[in-house]
């Protein structure tokens, strides 16, 4: 049985813990809506068409129905990136996807909303439809956006370097196309949200499952035309996010539009099926990466094309292709680095962020040609990663800061963990050992939306009773930020943790935060409690001194005391302190904010704020594995990862953060795919798109490397995402190394594996038989 | 709920003649058992049926008897019962791991060896939403005129995916049906199936399945299935064999299969290995009649090829551990020894 | 003219127990225990995860063995003991499944938490002392999103150790 000592060395539960495992904790489909009306969303039954005719009449004349909206509703685009809306939150004269929304409505009940679906008169000209890259990007391919020829919405080329003299210096060039396949986020908790609308006070309220509330906020008042200080945005309990939830979502604006149009409240949950019509997730993408090394294992140059199928509309689409060529750097030293990729459109779903941005994929095949070539040159795998380390401070080609890392050390301790030396290339047939490292950014140092405000703002107000409450728009999803925020308060301030509450995500009453996405919360809003917690804490100090009369840089607090020095005899408690403090003037309320400084902020060249950030965090990953040859079915027995989060303030929620990453990029290796039938998808439900169970998931031992970032929080950088990337590649590397087939493509469901195992027999037969012939 | 349950009525009859009245006076009814699969299609809106006819308050159908030589097993035993039973575990072992590679527990805990047996034939074209499914303009099996997965053809191709049926067939056992009239008629459950995914159980629309008769003294037996999770999914291809040998010498050889074909069926021409011994030969002439028979089609989103291949790999893994331990096999207390690989679990 | 609304569906009293207690309600003939859950009893600790019944996030208990709430018919429930999370902890003090999952961190985002538990607390209740292959097997059909399963394990072996 564990102590509650022991659970203060691992770090601290959730503050939220308590209401989660009780079930009191209230998600937006828990909120009170016996009197709300039901929104179900009209969507297009065609991949591409040109709507000819939409009439509504008879679903508003339906008892029971109290608001039909359409495209005629809202004539605005909406869009995460303002250089890329494209998108209306019901379709205007064209759909583009199957599923795409056309019409809402909001009645009584489902079963008279759905009915008032059916009613819902529909016709259009039908145009032709793109499920693959090659197909929107070929000749004379009909265009999905006509100002975007060739259906490509975002080409980038990047070159850093002498490309062509770099691979020159090589002694062993080798190049692979590697494709990984789409995957979506499935947090468990379908998307929901609560709208109300007043009449009276012309007044929008929402509770919905975003992870950012600011930008929800804005795109609700652009989209109903309102004045956003009208607009109220309040995050409830969120159950998962990965990205999901990092842009507005359609729904969200149409159940805002059917409120309005109702003059009520509306509530409106997704079923799983529209949850995957909604998708934003990691697009299906193609990379073709060539790679220069010399004998030692140093890489020379990199040349890398990467298209990413994008679906339908922007989103997050030029963001994710110029991570996938930004993040190619930061991690090791290459000389010359050159980047060609092509976002495409086409008539599906469309794509947007998923944990692990932009990245995964495309160090998914690195880590995969990097081994390739360690053994052809006879190196061991950890010798060529070695051979290319980063040395700190440095600044990438692309102009990415590198302040802290600790990949060295990562690599050693999953070495040394897994008995590397002792066991690489010495298991039994079938059994394999793989690894592979991958990095990820500390919040992107460039805003999306430039204002010239801090990144991050958190308010503090101590009261009478000498509760703290931090007040922060940060969204909690799950990931346990609302819990470092404490944390960070309680340690600045030298109070315990149960004297601080967390008040977060409500519009009306936290600052604006940008949200909980790239990593950012506890590298941005941890610095901005930090200071927060310093500023309330000088206030105090000066209120000590006055009361101890004695000067304020004299003043100590430890554990809630206030003395004179640290061994000083005279002593005030926490609540003589505060009792001091609000003399005058009350109720003390603070702030702490976090900027970063421009020079984080990324290259001049065109897109090269993506990928900045104060601080990467490093990771290094092996895998075990046992491939059954007769089924394809590949089992994971055991994962060692080491990441270097600079500094772990909260280690059982690192632990956590990094075991459930680890896990996601396991899913996309092993069963995560989507799958569509001429745009319809058929993994739209849990049991044909395939999240791993319990089951088959393996022991993740996890190593935490505190590099002690110079100007993250208490030297802290990101947890949650760094450690995905190098699963896929650590597990197919360590599939080549169990059965010797390299594998260019994710997931290795087992008919993938079956079907190569089958080549190699038939190959084999097929040489044996030239061998009889000759 | 955010998919809406159509309406319909409940019947929650007493006894079996009950229940067959209630679905003579009604013909728009289905039996309910336990529901996990019923339940699941009918929010997706396949079927509308006024009336549901609650099988789970009907004692008969949950009677068990160790008694008579063999045993009985009423239709409406909970899997989980099913392998909780010491019996199943001990003597009808495939029985027992076909069912607990059923889905998952909780659903084990309520979901029926008679459900299991009538399991709905599934398809990637069929098992979706409304929305879907009239987007893709229907398909054969369901208000639609076309099969997505074999257009040309003119049958329905879904594939029969229930775990219990190949293992209970290699355990030869016979299920008893009531129709109206009081009427009894026991079949061998091979005979209960039939090659077509819009109608592939050989029941009339009043009759119900009662129970399940298992001979005594079955042959050592084993079932695995091919799926990509540890949990969950339905199987790509299952497959349960029984196999008695005096020493190398094979007496008794069945093979089932499920997953793969619109029916569960049982393995032809098999009986030429009785005699023989199971050496390489043997195992490569049953992985052909397998590769023969199976007709996997692409109604799943994992390849119709995969499964014909794990099916034979499957045979072969199963006949060779079988017949390697016959004894031990027929008798061991636990399951969970064969779990050391998902994919012959 | 207007259309017609939709019927809706005929109710039947349904006198089962909740979490301990006896209650009747009507409740219609075609409603899942998880929508009586949620809406009739106000209990919304019981999640709904997907619509086809294989994530596991509405798993609660009925007559001791754990069932999927979204498979079963409320109607079904009658003269049967039901409970949720919600009826785990005794005058607000956490069950030690709860005690355990929130300070082993085997809740992140706390979607799944409550079927989790609940599927937890039935293997608990027929072996004291499971192993990591019998809580892997019992808890195979609660799919989490957040936490890879490693601390949910922990947090069983935990619970299990500590007397109930």
């Amino acid at each position: 049985m564990r102590e509650p000592s022991d659970l203060r060395n691992r770090g601290a539960p959730l503050i939220d813990g308590i209401d989660k495992v009780t079930g009191r904790a209230r998600y937006t489909a828990d909120l009170d809506h016996a009197a709300a009306l039901v929104g179900r969303i009209f969507r297009s039954p065609v991949s591409h068409a040109e709507i000819k005719r939409l009439d509504v009449t008879k679903a508003r004349e339906l008892d029971g129905v109290f608001a039909v909206v359409t495209g005629a509703d809202c004539p605005h685009t909406y869009g995460v990136l303002p250089v890329a809306m494209n998108e209306y939150p019901l379709a205007r004269d064209r759909v583009r996807y199957r599923g795409e929304p056309i019409a809402a409505v909001a009645a009584v009940d489902t079963a008279t909303a759905e009915q008032a679906l059916d009613l819902i008169e529909f016709e259009m000209h039908e145009l032709p439809a793109y499920y693959s890259s090659p197909a929107a990007r070929a000749d004379g391919a009909t265009l999905l956006h006509d100002d975007k020829p060739g259906n490509i919405e975002r080409e980038v080329h990047h070159v850093f370097g002498d490309v062509a003299a770099e691979f020159e210096q090589a002694d062993l060039v080798r190049e692979d196309r590697i494709s990984c396949g789409e995957v979506n986020h499935a947090q468990i908790e379908p998307h929901a949200i609560l709208a109300e609308y007043d009449p009276a006070a012309q007044r929008l309220t929402v509770q919905s499952v975003t992870q950012v509330g600011y930008y929800l906020q804005l795109m609700l008042a652009r989209c109903l035309d309102m004045d956003v200080s009208r607009i109220r945005v309040i995050k409830p309990f969120i159950g998962g996010g990965f990205g999901a939830r990092v842009e507005v979502l359609n729904f969200e604006i149409i159940a805002a539009l059917l409120a309005r149009a109702a003059a009520g409240t509306v509530m409106m949950q997704l079923t799983r099926e529209e949850n995957f019509l909604t998708h934003r997730a990691r697009p299906h993408t193609e990379v073709t990466l060539k790679l220069g090394m010399r004998r030692n294992g140093q890489i020379t140059a990199c040349a890398c094309e990467v298209v990413q199928r994008g679906g339908a509309y922007a989103g997050y689409g030029i963001v994710t292709i110029l991570y996938a060529g930004a993040l190619l750097q930061g991690i090791y030293n290459i000389p010359a680095v050159k980047f060609d990729g092509y976002r495409v459109y086409t008539n599906l779903p469309p794509c947007g962020a998923m944990r692990g941005h932009g990245s995964v994929d495309v160090r998914h095949a690195f880590e995969c040609v990097l081994d390739r070539m360690a053994r052809e040159l006879g190196l061991d795998p950890f010798t060529v990663r070695r051979a290319n380390l980063l040395e700190v401070p440095t600044r990438t080609m692309n102009q990415l800061v590198v302040n802290s890392c600790g990949l060295s050390e990562c690599l050693d301790r999953v070495e040394h963990a897994s008995n590397w030396r002792a066991r690489f290339g010495k298991l039994p047939p079938g059994k394999g050992l793989g690894m592979a490292c991958s990095h990820y950014v500390s919040g992107a140092a460039k805003p999306i939306h430039w204002t010239g405000e801090p990144h991050a703002v958190v308010n503090l107000k101590l009261d009478f009773d000498g509760s703290v409450t931090a007040f922060t728009g940060a969204a909690d999803i799950g990931q346990g930020s609302s819990t470092m925020v404490a944390i960070a308060v309680a340690e600045t301030l030298g109070v315990s943790l149960e004297r601080v509450r967390v008040v977060a995500g409500d519009s009306a009453i936290t600052p604006k935060d940008n949200g909980a996405y790239s990593s950012r919360i506890t590298f941005m809003v941890g610095n901005a409690a930090i200071d927060a917690a310093k500023n309330l804490k000088a206030i105090l100090i000066e209120a000590a001194a006055r009361k101890l009369d004695a000067r304020a840089d004299d003043i100590e607090c430890v554990s809630e005391q206030f003395s004179i020095g640290r061994r000083g005899q005279a002593r005030l408690s926490f609540a003589e302190v505060v009792k001091e403090a609000l003399i005058g003037g009350g109720a003390l309320q603070v702030k702490g904010i976090f900027t970063c400084p421009p020079e984080a902020q990324g290259g001049k060249h065109k897109g090269g704020a993506v990928g900045s950030t104060m601080g990467f965090s490093y990771a290094a990953q092996v895998v075990e594995l046992t491939v059954d040859e007769p089924t394809g079915a590949i089992r994971v027995d055991h994962v060692w990862t080491a990441l270097d989060c600079g500094h772990a303030i909260n280690p059982l929620a690192v632990e956590g953060q990094i075991q459930g990453s680890v896990w996601m990029g396991m899913g996309q290796a092993l069963s995560e795919e989507t799958h569509y039938l001429d745009g319809l998808p058929a993994h739209s439900n849990l049991l044909e798109y395939r999240v791993p169970t319990i089951a088959e998931s393996p022991p993740i031992e996890v190593q935490i490397v505190e590099s002690r970032d110079p100007y993250g929080p208490f030297g802290a950088k990101e947890a949650s995402e760094g450690a995905l990337a190098s699963f896929p590649p650590a597990f197919v590397n360590a599939v080549a190394n169990a059965i010797g087939i390299d594998f260019d493509q994710l997931p290795l469901t087992p008919d993938r594996v079956m079907q190569a195992l089958v080549e190699r027999r038939r190959k084999a037969r097929a040489s044996a038989l030239k061998g009889q012939a000759s | 709920m955010t998919w809406s349950m159509p309406n319909f009525a409940i019947a929650r009859p007493r006894d079996i003649e009950s229940a067959i009245a209630a679905r003579e006076q009604e013909s728009l009814s289905v039996f309910l058992a336990g529901g996990t699969d019923l339940l699941v299609n009918l929010r997706l809106g396949l079927g509308h049926p006024k009336l549901l006819i609650d099988l789970s308050t009907i004692d008969a159908l949950r009677e068990k008897s160790l008694a008579t030589p063999g045993i009985r097993i009423g239709a409406c035993t909970s899997l989980m019962e099913l392998t909780a039973m010491p019996a199943i575990r001990q003597r009808y072992r495939a029985l027992a791991q076909a069912a607990e590679a059923v889905a998952s527990p909780p659903t084990r805990t309520i979901a029926t060896l008679g459900g299991n047996l009538c399991l709905q034939t599934r398809c990637v074209y069929y098992n979706q939403s409304e929305w879907w499914r009239r987007s893709n303009n229907y398909c054969l099996k369901h208000e639609g005129n076309v099969c997505h997965v074999a257009p040309q053809g003119q049958r329905c191709h879904a594939a029969f995916s229930g775990d219990l049926a190949p293992a209970l067939m290699v355990l030869d056992a016979e299920v008893e049906i009531a129709g109206r009239n009081m009427q009894r008629r026991r079949v061998k459950l091979v005979d209960l199936y039939r090659e077509d995914g819009r109608a592939h159980l050989a029941l009339e629309a009043d009759e119900i399945l009662v129970c399940v008769h298992l001979p005594p003294d079955p042959p050592p037996s084993s079932y695995a299935k091919a799926r990509v999770r540890g949990a969950i999914d339905f199987p790509l291809a299952g497959v349960a064999i029984a196999l008695a040998a005096d020493g190398k010498r094979l007496l008794q050889l069945r093979v089932g299969i499920t997953g793969t074909n619109s029916r569960p069926f049982l393995l032809q021409g098999v009986d030429a290995l009785i005699g023989g011994t199971l050496d390489g030969d043997a195992l490569h002439y049953l992985e052909t009649l397998v590769q023969k028979q199976v007709q996997p089609m692409r109604t799943t989103t994992i390849s119709a090829h995969y499964r014909r291949l794990a099916a034979a790999a499957l045979v072969r893994r199963l006949a060779t551990v079988i017949a390697a331990t016959p004894e031990e096999t027929g008798q061991t207390t636990g399951i969970a020894d064969d779990q050391d690989h998902r994919a012959a679990t | 003219m207007a259309q017609r609304p939709a019927e809706s569906a005929k109710k039947q009293l349904v006198h089962l127990q909740l979490n301990g207690r006896w209650r009747d309600d009507a409740v219609a003939e075609n409603q899942l225990l998880v929508d009586y859950l949620r809406e009739t009893a106000r209990l919304t600790g019981t999640k709904i995860g997907c619509d086809t019944g294989e994530c596991g996030a509405c798993t609660v208990l009925a007559d001791g063995q754990p069932v999927p709430s979204c498979l079963v018919l409320a109607l079904r429930c009658d003269g049967r003991s039901i409970e949720t999370i919600e009826g785990l902890a005794s005058q607000n003090r956490p069950h030690r499944l709860q005690r355990a999952f929130h300070e082993m961190l085997g809740t992140q985002c706390g979607f799944c938490t409550p079927g989790m538990i609940m599927a937890a607390e039935a293997l608990l209740r027929r072996n004291s002392r499971p192993s990591k292959e019998e809580i892997k097997a019992a808890l195979a059909g609660n799919i989490c999103r957040c936490t890879g399963y490693v601390k949910i394990i922990e947090s069983v072996h935990a619970a299990a150790e500590w007397s109930p």
